[in-house]
């Protein structure tokens, strides 16, 4: 039997990553199913989708780079440069249609000017793709300071229109529970996925893309002298990855209804981890557009899982990632037999001896790896018990900031407007502060406002600090709001003192939040009055 | 057999320079219809040059080339594919992360609505490979899954497909086969000369130029020397035409090294008892005594480097056991042996002995520096010193010390390398293949230096695919055939009974 | 042949490794001087020097900190992402130790003085020194272990740390953004004797350097591991042990570059200190002219180009352009900067300078 496994694992032994990754992915998912009944709901599947069809659609892209032997750091700059680019242009009032197309456009163009610097002037595909980065976020602030919403029709269709899965719908409604639904933009990143398969597998230009990669760089040139287009195809490659990150990006505009310069910092390295995840060697040559679709997945049910366990914070989502990708490529570099140097003949059997006891370490010592993530992630929860059972699994619909009620408070006198939303448990909170330290409290659900009051020497000092020492109303201090992740709340503070006035939003465990935003939070909210929590 | 007369190629007074060389100096050469003509030569005697210039990768300075009786000018490796002459190099340029029959096809895949068809590329594919070399594969499976000699089919396969090949050109493809798997090429040549294929066949193993060539072209120092019949030149008048030795110089190396040979101690300084290691040499014995050279004999995949390996301790033995002036060894590593004072100049000049980037000196000095670890270092002067010392004993040409090596010529590369070892003033020194790729003139000077280190009562290594080499600077001559020692002679003993034990039970 | 003592002439100097870095900086700064009439000046201030070109100099002590470290990392053929993310580490480490109470989140009153009191520590400063430089070396020597002895690409083996190391830098500050008050650890950032204390670390740090790499045999183990490993192995040199020192101290010095950033801003801020620096760093090295395949380094070199880097950072805001559009000019500047050093065009320089000479 177990020589029957032995000999089925080295004729497929390409698959083998895949699919490690693969029954990672199921059973990340039953164990996550079992231990939270909340995560049984049908729609926290299809939100894996829903949530990273803009990963998915990026990772698609990089898989085709990497396989060249390549890399694409650029992708976060030209994802952020879509949303802010599209939201100015429609804003401007011009067509969605055309926004987009002119955004795919922008993609290209960017993707072929870094494509011919690697492919004929010889860059180095980490610095010239780094200088795409920088280059492109650069351009975001040409554009906007601030974030800027996308109010558009079409975009919002894009969106938020619910498409309901044939079949499930009746299902759904008999048992009395809503229908599980997905976006527009993940049937899009599934079209980008089987054309990225066909053009993969069943094109020339595909398997020239695998062939340039791998071997240690030594492919590349055998495929010259094989007369295949080397550097015309390295040129397509990045071409089609920066449509494909502009394609992302759309998708994330039409996610986040907005568009800022600060949006997917450090995407980038998702995209690649979910590239490396799903089973495609770094080197090049070797790995599945199918891969990548299981190496996304991982990702998403990482972070499902942590925002399902909650008290888990955001940061162990990165090192649960890091921990993931130490065993993927472990495994991958122990299975790469690797030629000494001499081209001397070895023995077959003892070869193949060599071949099979490292094949025996890496699965090993990658099994011990990931027990050890899963362990990180569930032990401390099945020691408190199941874990306390979040609203009931669905996506915690961010209230929008209430900047009308803020302007006519401040009209009326505040001089301190202080609304938080979003975060665990789903909050929608707005104070105003009056000068005479009086506090006027609501959070949003249609009771009776609360009231405090703070001392009025404390709130100047309060007001004092936060304008002379934290700078709030200096150029340093600006708006960097994005799309908050589950734990994160939202922030949006207004401060009116001696005469001027400015409100700043931001989010929390982003890289963004100016240091001051925080110290001007943490002495704020020590005066606020509590809501007491129903139980 | 074609008419004798039919030549499918004439090249006619082809001449090429580089910056300070004349590579190529009026050289004819002519190939026939269905014949496999080896192009033999030292290295450096213009053969490589030669192809280049046929396959477009240069453009003669001055000459013809006629094929099929038509004069060509080969603008490159893809315009001379496209006339038919196709190349297979000695390192394998194909993908081995793509199946076969995709490297088969790579380019030129059979296309059906515009997407390619895996079945009519596979079944295509397998037809090629049966068809034109009569060879049966699973063609679905990655080329990295099989052994550099069936990749070196597929290679071939590869170039007679592309384009209805006329002229099919082979640059040391035997170099990594083992014996079985050069016959399987054999069998494939043979095939291709019956349908009338002509194949330009480079090596540089004497005994395979008889085995499988009908004629043979022998190039020395960029000049013709001349073509001959293969039936018709003994063995002795070829490599004389290759080296161009006189006899006379032959008496003087024998006369030196029967000196030298009173020099020989007689207890062993190093004892190798069944040291073996699976995949590479089967258990042997060696005994290696101060003042002697021992010559390791053999085909090319018969072991030799590996022993050397495995004494050296880059490689560490399954089995057996090495002895070190009495003293069993533990430390299986190169720095383990640099500090007992066994030393290796590796066959590999280029991937395993120098360090291009760095200059002479610091090439020189590099196995000492090793041997006296991170924290000891040795002042720019010593290095200076050092440095010079060796320069002037090997006669290194280079403008200064501070010359970063890759700028060396290959004889002056190896001299470096040689400096380095003996820099470590070691009591064994191993050399592997020292003179390979080096001139005639800086040959001898090396093969007496071994002699003369012999001398001074250091044991020595001589690894070397030349037999004349040798039998030249050798006291005793181990030889190994198929990875096992097969037999252990005197240096005085006749060629052929040395031939013969290489060659096994054929005659 | 007597050993040459190179004189100087043109053709030498353009094929010293310095040549092209100092170029840069030179043009950096021709630039600064047309376009910004005050740059050069420098005031003196209770006895320290103050001015633009000072703060180049503070401002890019950190890339050169990193850049030393990261120059050995690339001579051996290799690469660190993770040195931004060992700074997060490195900060988090130090500001806990001063101040761990913090985490707790709930602090008394007289606990909040008595944490703010620039004098007060909770353990000694040469121990909070010590224990961060140990964790970032520990960090490098993670990275040595995956590279060298597991034989990962070094690529990918530091990008692990690099997105696990940020998660760890606040998992151990728990999230907090530790404020630092202590006044001698602010002094490593903010320091001052004549010119700024973080400059002297990083000449203390280079010294250091130069004499392990140059005055041992170190320096010449890398190259030649860098250059060719399997020759060095013939020649009996540890490519393992030469790769794993290289990561380890590439970890030091982001540990030393850790505390200067945290110093600077008085915070561990897990999330941004040393955001993006690990490019920086490599672009500096790279600027300095080591090839990013291994082999020959100049510590030097890259600390020119670290403050090249600087230069065009501080010249931006000196000439008045907004922050943001910074990024998109330094990726211009790197492209350009990439171009100038390809084999051609360094060619064509060497060459007139070499035609120069015969006349």
């Amino acid at each position: 039997m177990l020589q029957a496994i032995n000999i089925f694992v080295t004729k497929n032994r390409r698959f083998v990553p895949i699919t490690a990754t693969a029954i990672l992915v199921v059973v990340a998912y039953i164990v996550g199913a079992i231990l939270y009944p909340a995560m049984r709901n049908p729609q926290v599947f299809f939100n894996l989708f829903r949530n990273n069809a803009y990963l998915l659609i990026s990772a698609i892209g990089m898989t085709l780079v990497i396989l060249t032997g390549g890399i694409d750091l650029s992708v976060a700059g030209i994802v952020a440069l879509t949303t802010v680019a599209s939201a100015a242009l429609l804003r401007e009032g011009l067509n969605a249609w055309l926004v987009i197309l002119l955004m795919l456009g922008m993609g290209t163009a960017l993707g072929s000017i870094m494509g011919s610097f690697i492919a004929y002037l010889k860059v180095q595909p980490f610095i010239a793709t780094l200088a795409g980065l920088w280059f492109a976020r650069g351009m975001c602030f040409f554009i906007s300071d601030d974030a800027i919403a996308i109010d558009n029709r079409i975009f919002k269709i894009l969106g938020q229109t619910k498409l309901l899965i044939p079949g499930w719908t009746e299902i759904a409604t008999s048992q009395g529970k809503p229908a599980p639904f997905i976006s527009i933009f993940v049937v899009v990143a599934f079209i980008l996925f089987g054309i990225a398969i066909y053009i993969a597998h069943y094109t020339r230009f595909g398997r020239t893309v695998y062939a340039i990669g791998g071997n240690e760089g030594r492919n590349e040139q055998s495929a010259r002298l094989m007369g295949l287009p080397v550097e015309r195809t390295k040129l397509l490659v990045y071409t089609f990855n920066g449509i494909c990150s502009a394609l992302a990006g759309i998708c994330y505009s039409t996610f986040v209804a907005s568009g800022h310069g600060f949006y997917a910092t450090g995407f980038e390295l998702d995209v690649i981890a979910s590239v490396v995840i799903g089973g495609t060697m770094l080197t090049g040559g070797s790995g599945y557009i199918f891969g990548t679709l299981f190496g996304v997945l991982v990702l998403a049910i990482t972070q499902t899982l942590i925002q399902f366990i909650g008290s888990l914070s955001s940061w162990w989502t990165k090192i649960v990632i890091g921990l993931l990708m130490l065993a993927f490529i472990g495994v991958q570099s122990v299975l790469a037999a690797r030629k000494e140097g001499s081209k001397q003949i070895q023995d077959p059997q003892a070869l193949a001896a060599a071949r099979l006891r490292r094949r025996r370490q890496a699965l090993a010592g990658s099994v011990v790896v990931v027990l050890v993530a899963l362990a990180i992630v569930f032990v401390p929860q099945m020691r408190n018990g199941n874990g306390t059972e979040t609203v009931v699994g669905t996506v915690c619909e961010v209230a929008p900031f209430r900047e009308e009620e803020a302007a006519s408070f401040l009209a009326d006198g505040a001089v301190l407007v202080y609304n938080r939303t979003a975060g665990t448990p789903c909050v929608d909170e707005l104070y105003a502060i009056y000068p005479d330290g009086r506090i006027v409290a609501d959070n949003g659900t249609g009771n009776e406002p609360i009231e405090g009051q703070v001392d009025m020497a404390e709130l100047e000092r309060i007001l004092i600090t936060a304008s002379d020492e934290y700078k709030w109303f200096t150029d340093n201090m600006f708006s960097t709001y994005h799309n908050p992740c589950r734990q994160c709340y939202a922030h949006y503070l207004t401060i009116s003192y001696k005469g001027q006035a400015k409100g700043i939003t931001a989010v929390d465990g982003g890289v963004d939040m100016q240091p001051e935003y925080g110290y001007t939070l943490s002495i704020i909210r020590p005066i606020l009055p509590k809501f007491t929590v129903e139980p | 057999m074609s008419e004798a007369n039919h030549y499918i190629l004439t090249m006619e007074g082809i001449s090429k320079a580089f910056p300070g060389v004349q590579a190529l100096e009026n050289v004819d050469f002519t190939l026939r219809r269905g014949e496999i003509h080896c192009l033999v030569g030292e290295n450096g005697a213009g053969k490589s040059t030669l192809i280049k210039v046929l396959t477009g990768v240069d453009h003669p300075d001055a000459g013809r080339i006629t094929l099929d009786s038509q004069e060509i000018h080969t603008k490159s490796p893809q315009h001379a594919q496209t006339l038919g002459i196709s190349t297979v190099y000695q390192e394998i340029n194909l993908c081995p992360n793509l199946s076969v029959a995709e490297n088969i096809l790579l380019g030129r895949e059979p296309q059906r609505l515009g997407s390619i068809d895996w079945a009519k590329m596979n079944a295509e594919a397998a037809g090629v490979l049966q068809r034109l070399l009569g060879v049966d594969i699973d063609v679905t499976k990655p080329l990295g899954a099989y052994t550099v000699a069936i990749q070196q089919m597929v290679a071939i396969a590869r170039a007679l497909d592309i384009a209805s090949a006329k002229i099919l050109i082979l640059d040391e493809p035997t170099s990594s086969l083992d014996a079985n798997e050069t016959q399987q090429l054999f069998k494939v040549m043979r095939k291709l000369r019956e349908d009338g294929v002509g194949i330009i066949f480079i090596t540089h193993f004497i005994g395979q130029v008889y085995e499988i060539s009908d004629r043979i072209t022998v190039l020395r120092n960029g000049k013709l020397v001349g073509t001959f019949d293969t039936a018709s030149l003994s063995r002795f008048e070829l490599i004389a035409k290759m080296i161009g030795r006189s006899l006379a110089e032959f008496d003087e190396m024998t006369k030196i090294k029967l000196e030298s040979s009173k020099h020989i101690e007689s207890e062993a300084i190093l004892e190798a008892k069944g040291l073996g290691r699976a995949g590479a040499i089967s258990p042997l014995d060696l005994e290696l005594h101060a003042g002697e050279v021992v010559g390791l004999a053999g085909l090319l995949g018969s072991g030799r480097t590996e022993t050397a390996s495995i004494l050296f301790g880059s490689d560490k033995p399954d089995t057996g056991s090495i002895e070190f002036n009495g003293k069993t060894v533990k430390d299986y590593t190169p720095l383990g042996s640099i500090k007992r004072g066994v030393a290796l100049c590796p066959e590999d000049r280029k991937m395993e002995g120098i360090v291009d980037d760095l200059t002479v000196r610091e090439n020189i000095v590099l196995a000492i520096q090793a041997n006296k670890g991170w924290f000891k270092h040795l002042s720019l002067q010593e290095q200076y010193d050092i440095a010079d010392k060796y320069i002037e004993m090997l006669k290194i040409a280079t403008p200064s010390p501070d010359q970063q090596v890759k700028n060396l010529s290959g004889g002056n590369q190896q001299k470096v390398i040689l400096a380095r070892w003996l820099a470590t003033n070691p009591q064994v020194l191993i050399l592997d293949e020292p003179t390979r790729g080096i001139d005639v003139g800086t040959k001898a000077e090396i093969q007496k230096l071994v002699l003369s280190l012999a001398e001074e009562g250091k044991a020595c290594v001589f690894i070397s695919s030349e037999l004349e080499e040798v039998l030249r600077t050798c006291h005793r001559i181990a030889v190994l055939r198929e990875r096992e020692k097969v037999a252990e002679f005197s240096g005085e003993v006749d060629e052929h009974i040395i031939m013969q034990a290489i060659a096994g039970s054929e005659s | 042949m007597k050993k040459q003592r190179s004189s100087f002439s043109i053709r030498k100097a353009t094929e010293s490794r310095l040549f092209f870095p100092l170029i840069a900086f030179a043009l950096v700064l021709v630039i600064d001087l047309i376009l910004v009439p005050n740059f050069f000046r420098i005031e003196i201030r209770n006895g320290n020097l103050y001015g633009s070109l000072i703060d180049i100099l503070r401002n890019g002590s950190t890339v050169a900190l990193l850049a030393i470290g990261m120059t050995l990392v690339i001579a051996t053929g290799g690469i660190d992402l993770s040195v931004g993310a060992v700074m997060a580490i490195a900060a988090s480490v130090a500001a806990l130790m001063m101040n761990p109470w913090v985490v707790g989140k709930e602090l008394t009153v007289e606990l909040q003085r008595l944490v703010m009191d620039p004098t007060y520590t909770y353990s000694p400063f040469w121990l909070v020194i010590l224990v961060t430089l140990f964790v970032a070396t520990m960090c490098g020597l993670w990275n040595g272990v995956l590279v060298a002895y597991v034989r990962i690409q070094a690529m990918v083996a530091t990008l692990i740390l690099m997105i696990a190391g940020r998660g760890i830098a606040q998992l151990i500050t728990n999230g907090v953004r530790i404020q630092i008050f202590y006044e001698p650890y602010a002094y490593i950032g903010q320091g001052w004797i004549v010119l700024p204390f973080a400059l002297y670390l990083v000449a203390f740090i280079y010294a250091l350097t130069w004499l392990f790499t140059r005055r041992t045999a170190i320096g010449m183990f890398i190259e030649s591991v860098g250059i060719n490993p399997r020759s060095s192995f013939f020649s009996g040199i540890s490519e393992r042990k030469i790769k794993l020192l290289a990561y380890t101290f590439c970890g030091f010095c982001a540990g030393v570059a850790g505390l200067v950033a945290s110093a600077n801003i008085k915070t561990s801020d897990a999330n941004n200190i040393g955001l993006a620096l690990e490019l920086d760093a490599i672009l500096a090295v790279v600027i300095g002219g080591t090839s990013m395949a291994g082999g020959r380094f100049s510590l030097l070199a890259s600390i020119i180009g670290a403050m090249v880097m600087q230069a065009v950072n501080t010249s931006m805001y000196a000439i008045g352009v907004p922050a943001f559009a910074l990024q998109a000019i330094k990726g211009v500047v790197v492209i350009l900067v990439i171009l100038l050093y390809s084999e051609q065009v360094r060619g064509f320089f060497q060459n007139i300078a070499a035609s120069r000479k015969e006349i």
